[in-house]
């Protein structure tokens, strides 16, 4: 005990003046110049895409989930990826696809996240880059490269294949002993029964999605009918008529804003899910329309009080999901090129989409990626898996499809009747033709 | 420890530890004061630099601002001065900040832009702000998809306004201007417009990637900035162009919320940066700070844990030391209360034997008194004689005690081992305490069973000493007409070698109390109460009995109840010794059917069971009744007994009568002993005369049979022989001895008691004179030496061996006789050693003294 009373107060003597003597070197410059060099800058890639409102107390499943493909991308190419965004306050704003457009127009930025409809107007412009020459693209599921794919160039891959559908509130549905709707006469008993139980507005619709109504009636046939090719074929050379396939689908987008189940009011200015969101999230409104990832984000309706089912839009083919493709396109001209295609290389290799959709839990564009979903989207997904669903756009029409059945739908909320809607169509094909 | 020292340590202890919280606290409190301070200071420090960072933002897009508004300003004078101001438009393309150049003559609505496009103002708000004097439209989205902003300059022409020009830049164009790192990209910068209130640019580098936000409200919502006063404490300072700072949390960490106001307000630097980010030179320096007081605290709380370790350590030495010393001191105090006690016992020890030595003593020297008074008186002298020698008797038997006692304390007890017949143990015993019960009219009985071994190895004298001790105990402590047994059991051996044995004496007494059987195997105790008072004794018996019990590696019991009776247990494990081997014995006397005859069953199969190993065939029969017939027939079928046993005490017909009964039947020349445990010679008489040839003693042992067996047939063999020895007397007549004695009175004893017998002496009063006159003497001058050991000059043992060293012819045979007061068995050893042949302890004892003298002088004879 002795010696060790000596020799521990020595002991710690010994520690405290090693870490004072260590503490003391810390941070002494040896050399006479304190400037800091600067670091080499990196080579920088900028993507522009959109912005969600902020919400501090949500996670945003598909923003972390894209952020790690570009931190993968950043990471494995030693670049930097910024970002530029914009959302329209309202609607009285720009719109997103306006914007993308004039940039892309302008050669603003490197890589851009583009609607359906940007993609095939950009794409026909030729300004955006053809990313076939990606190693990626032999993993690509076929219906996105039909989609995406103008003038025989790939203008446009996307992180996940988007399928709308209708997102039901099934309490509500059960509470009334309604089955889940499979023909557009199915849907509008359903929506009478609410209405009839005081639910002002069966159907919660946006400025954006009403279109999927118009396209699951229209191209339902078309696409499932086994004669696809042929009969864009017709449309194409104006031998059918586009009027003629959207017709059903804007009658009855008419017969439900005549019968009060969709406010076209309200529609025609609310933003997707921030406007008609809120309602459903409230049990107020048992039917709205929203793409498969917003059952998985908080932000959206990842989280509901109550038993939620996605299914598809209501069709002569039953229950029918609407797939539309976005994508990531370079601009033609954009400033850094090469790297852009890089970062867009390693974005959508199969292990980047694997985490992607992991994450995500959407359906993957690579045929080698699958990823089970949440049990809301199981029957939508059950559609998808049989191979029953519609494309929202396709780059082998003439007539683009996503943006102008939109701005066409608006014009009915706007007041719009059907038949001026039909003529918008028919002038549309004209123009596509170059027949006038 | 005292209370008080303890109570004195507790509370320097505590002082000691409210002076080391002291100093923690002051330190501490002295730390957090600096620290606070540096932070306080830092953080001052910090909103400066941070305020400076901003005011050189300001000041750089400000600057940027002049730049284009003088910019335009140029152009509008090279506009007034161009012959063709629309070609000088057309000839602007998109060039550095500017995007699109425009001039509108004034009195037009629309003019033409540098794009080529038509161009009209519609939709531009100069009600605003200016950049210089020029005024600056709201912001908008341009054809570019960019947040724009369009300054207009009026073109004078000789002094009159002729047009306005248009420029248009974007928000975009200011990032280049703006710091790459802002609190090392720890810190969020945005640019806000301050009329419509939306984010106009977010630029690169400038924050968190996902921190995208919309307007202001949006960066409310993001960042959780619920509280009214604050956004209307920003509305108003936005409105008047103030800047505004203010503390918030923001994802759960403190920071410091920013809004500077760009050019009077028309935009506002909006972000906020972590107060950890703020103060990270702060941090640091408190952290170093903070790491040196801790390294300090240890260091501190180390030494104070080495000094009280070292305290604790030097406390438990103290503790032990004075726990030994307590020790010490106990052992001492018990040492000397034991001493006191021993000393006690001793003096009640003394006071006892004073009591009863001084007893005999009195009764000694009283009669001696009246037998001087009453000499002539015959009868009265021999009753006075009797009455002195058994006080006398009484006195010996307690200096035997004490001399025990005093032996076995010392440790100087050996036993002396030697081969010995538990037979001949047993009887005589049995012929030393069936007297003294008798005398008290008590009923003494004697068994023994499972014992395989007669002769054993062991100290006979001493066994005999327990034995005789525990007897006389139950003859004394019981009551007249009690019963006591003596019981020998052979238990299973434990080892072949070894015969197991227990021995019990129980008797229904008195009894002794409880707590007298804690003590009683204690020295100097003996138990007193009103009914055993009347007993005399030394105390030492017992104490004697268990120690030698102890040194044979034996031990012993006691179970007592006053009144009732006491149980005493002795368990000794004895060597056996080489059995007789003489396995023609029962042939040789034509011994081969023996019958016993008992009622007591159990006897009868100790019988059988002792009768084991002889081959000799044992039947049994518990009555007298149909003996004569039984062994009648045994004859008669040519099969006969050789002997038969007789138990006397028997219902229906005793032993006698069935000896009669037999010898009507069968011839005289088998041989009936009778078996009893009774005084043979009260009935000897009768026995013979009922055709009984001898009596053996119970308990029955075969040696004790076989010694029977052999004395009757020698009886029968040398009948004659016997008559002649018979006659043979025990005297001492016309001896001569020569006495070496130093004690005058002892020798005059001796001389009285010789001439008593007719016998003479001569005293020689020390060795050397004993030897001196041996030698001197004719031959057969003395008939024996009896010598004293303790003598001064010579001793007894070295006068023995002078003596025996002489040159004379009697010198290694003439008889020596050690007569001594040194009784013990190692005196015996010694005296026999020495050349002696013989040891007679003192007082002499007359007839041992003639048995002895005759039995050496007939056998040198």
């Amino acid at each position: 005990m002795k010696k060790s009373g000596r020799i521990l107060p020595l002991a710690v003597a010994a520690a405290a003046i090693a870490i004072g003597l260590a503490a003391c070197g810390q941070g002494t410059s040896s050399g006479i110049n304190l400037a800091e060099e600067e670091k080499a800058e990196k080579n920088t890639v900028n993507l522009f895409g959109p912005m969600e409102k902020s919400d501090p107390d949500a996670d945003n499943i598909a923003r972390a989930a894209h952020e790690l493909t570009v931190l993968m991308a950043e990471e494995k190419l030693g670049v930097k990826v910024e970002y530029r965004t914009y959302t329209a306050e309202d609607y009285l704003d720009k719109t997103y696809d306006e914007v993308i457009a004039d940039r892309v127009r302008s050669n603003m930025d490197d890589i851009y996240l583009l609607n359906p409809d940007g993609i095939q107007i950009l794409g026909a412009e030729g300004a955006l880059a053809d990313l076939s020459g990606l190693e990626c693209t032999d993993n690509l599921r076929d219906v996105v490269k039909i989609a995406n794919t103008v003038n025989g160039k790939l203008v446009a891959i996307p992180q996940e294949v988007v399928a709308y559908g209708l997102f039901l509130n099934k309490d509500m549905f059960d509470k009334y002993g309604l089955e889940l709707p499979h023909s557009p006469e199915d849907l509008l008993e359903c929506c009478k029964v609410f209405k009839e139980n005081g639910i002002e507005t069966p159907i919660g619709a946006n400025r954006w999605w009403l279109e999927c109504f118009v396209l699951a009636q229209g191209y339902a046939d078309l696409y499932n009918g086994g004669n696809t090719a042929a009969e864009i074929e017709a449309l194409n050379n104006g031998e059918a008529k586009y009027s003629d396939y959207m017709r059903p689908g804007f009658e009855y987008l008419k017969t439900l804003i005549d019968l009060g189940y969709i406010d076209a009011g309200k529609a025609y200015t609310y933003e997707a899910i921030d406007g008609e969101g809120p309602d459903f999230l409230a049990g107020k409104t048992p039917i709205v329309m929203a793409y498969w990832g917003a059952a998985n984000a908080e932000t959206a309706y990842g989280k509901t009080d109550f038993n939620m089912q996605v299914i598809g839009f209501p069709s002569s083919y039953g229950q029918m999901p609407v797939v539309s493709l976005s994508g990531y396109g370079i601009g033609t001209q954009a400033e850094h090129l090469e790297d852009a295609m890089a970062v867009l290389g390693i974005m959508l290799t199969d292990e980047a989409l694997t985490v992607y959709t992991k994450k995500n839990q959407v359906i993957s564009p690579s045929k080698n990626v699958e990823v089970q979903c949440v049990d809301a989207l199981k029957p939508l997904n059950d559609r998808i898996d049989e191979g029953v669903y519609v494309l929202g756009s396709n780059a082998g029409m003439k007539v683009e499809q996503w943006g102008n059945i939109c701005l066409i739908v608006r014009e009915l909320l706007n007041g719009a009747s059907v038949e001026e809607c039909m003529a918008q169509f028919d002038r549309l094909q004209e123009q596509s033709l170059g027949t006038k | 420890m005292s209370k008080g020292k303890y109570k004195n340590g507790k509370k320097e202890k505590k002082i000691l530890i409210l002076s080391i919280l002291t100093v923690f606290i002051i330190l501490g409190s002295f730390v957090f004061h600096i620290s606070a301070r540096i932070t306080e200071e830092m953080s001052n420090s910090a909103i400066t630099n941070l305020s400076e960072s901003l005011n050189l933002i300001e000041g750089t897009v400000e600057v940027l601002f002049e730049r284009e508004a003088e910019y335009q300003q140029l152009i509008a004078e090279g506009l007034a001065m161009a012959e063709n101001p629309e070609e000088f438009i057309l000839s602007y393309g998109r060039k550095g900040t500017v995007i699109k150049m425009s001039l509108i003559f004034s009195g037009e609505t629309s003019g033409i832009s540098s794009t080529g496009e038509t161009f009209t103002a519609d939709g531009l708000d100069f009600s605003g702000y200016a950049i210089g004097n020029l005024p600056v439209s709201g912001s908008y989205v341009n054809d570019m998809g960019a947040w724009a902003y369009t300054m207009k300059c009026p073109v004078y022409r000789d002094g009159k306004e002729t047009a306005t020009l248009y420029i248009e830049h974007i928000y975009e164009s200011l990032e280049a201007t703006l710091p790459d790192k802002l609190y090392n990209s720890s810190a969020t910068l945005y640019i806000m417009d301050s009329q419509s209130e939306r984010f106009l640019l977010k630029p690169k580098g400038k924050g968190e990637r996902a921190a995208g936000h919309l307007n202001l409200d949006d960066f409310y919502h993001a960042n959780k900035i619920w509280e009214t006063a604050i956004q209307k404490e920003v509305a108003d300072n936005i409105k008047q162009g103030q800047n505004v700072m203010f503390y918030h949390e923001i994802k759960g960490q403190d920071a410091l919320i920013y809004m500077w106001a760009v050019n009077g307000g028309m935009l506002y630097l909006i972000g906020y940066v972590p107060i950890e980010s703020i103060q990270r030179e702060g941090k640091a320096v408190n952290q170093n700070i903070l790491s040196v007081v801790i390294v300090m605290l240890a260091a501190f709380c180390l030494c104070c844990s080495v000094y009280f370790i070292y305290e604790r350590q030097q406390e438990k030495i103290r503790k032990e030391q004075e726990s030994e010393r307590e020790l010490h001191n106990r052992q001492l105090a018990e040492a000397l209360q034991a001493a006191q006690a021993a000393n006690n016992s001793k003096t009640t020890f003394l006071s006892n034997m004073s009591h009863d030595i001084r007893t005999p003593m009195n009764a000694i020297l009283g009669f001696t008194a009246l037998l001087e008074k009453d000499a002539g008186n015959e009868g009265k002298v021999r009753e006075y004689t009797k009455k002195i020698t058994a006080s006398g008797r009484h006195l010996l038997s307690l200096i035997n005690d004490v001399l025990d006692v005093s032996k076995i304390e010392s440790g100087k007890v050996v036993l002396t081992i030697g081969e010995f017949n538990l037979s001949s143990l047993i009887t005589s015993v049995d012929a030393i305490i069936r007297p003294a019960a008798k005398d008290k009219r008590q009923t003494f009985e004697v068994s023994v069973t499972g014992i395989k071994q007669e002769r054993l190895i062991g100290d006979e004298t001493r066994i005999n000493q327990i034995l005789i001790n525990l007897l006389s105990n139950a003859v004394k402590y019981t009551q007249e007409e009690g019963h006591i047994w003596f019981r020998i059991i052979g238990l299973n051996q434990r080892s072949g070698q070894y015969a197991h044995i227990r021995i019990e004496v129980e008797d229904n007494g008195y009894g002794m109390s409880e707590d007298y059987l804690k003590v009683i195997f204690d020295a100097f105790t003996r138990a007193e109460n009103s009914t055993t008072n009347k007993v005399q004794g030394t105390g030492l018996g017992m104490a004697i009995t268990k120690n030698l019990v102890e040194l044979m590696g034996g031990s012993i019991e006691v179970k007592s109840e006053e009144g009732k009776g006491s149980l005493f247990t002795v368990e000794l494990e004895l060597r056996i010794a080489e059995q007789d081997t003489d396995a023609d014995f029962w042939k040789k006397h034509k011994l081969t059917r023996l019958l016993v005859v008992d009622d007591e069953e159990e006897t009868c199969r100790n019988i059988q069971y002792l009768m084991k190993d002889t081959e000799v065939s044992v039947d049994m029969l518990n009555s007298g009744e149909n003996a004569a017939d039984i062994i009648y027939e045994a004859l008669a079928e040519g099969n006969p007994y050789h002997m038969v046993l007789l138990d006397w005490k028997m219902p229906g017909i005793d032993g006698m009568e069935t000896a009669r009964r037999i010898r009507d039947r069968v011839p005289e020349n088998l041989p009936i002993l009778l078996l009893t445990a009774h005084d043979w010679d009260s009935i000897e008489e009768e026995a013979l005369r009922a055709g009984i040839n001898g009596f053996l003693a119970k308990p029955f042992f075969v040696s004790a049979l076989k010694e029977k067996i052999t004395e009757m047939q020698e009886e029968d063999n040398a009948f004659a022989r016997k008559g002649e020895n018979d006659a043979e007397p025990v005297s001492l007549e016309g001896r001569n001895f020569l006495v070496a004695e130093d004690n005058e009175i002892n020798a005059e004893i001796l001389q009285e008691i010789l001439s008593m017998e007719g016998a003479s002496c001569e005293i020689a009063v020390n060795g050397a004179l004993a030897v001196a006159r041996f030698a001197e003497a004719t031959l057969g001058e003395f008939d024996a030496i009896l010598m004293d050991v303790q003598m001064p000059v010579m001793n007894g043992y070295e006068a023995t061996r002078q003596i025996r060293a002489l040159e004379r012819e009697d010198a290694g045979t003439v008889p020596i006789i050690a007569m001594t007061a040194n009784a013990f068995a190692e005196d015996v050893r010694d005296a026999l050693n020495a050349g002696m042949n013989a040891h007679i302890s003192k007082p002499v004892d007359l007839e041992l003294l003639k048995k002895t003298i005759n039995l050496y002088i007939r056998k040198e004879g």
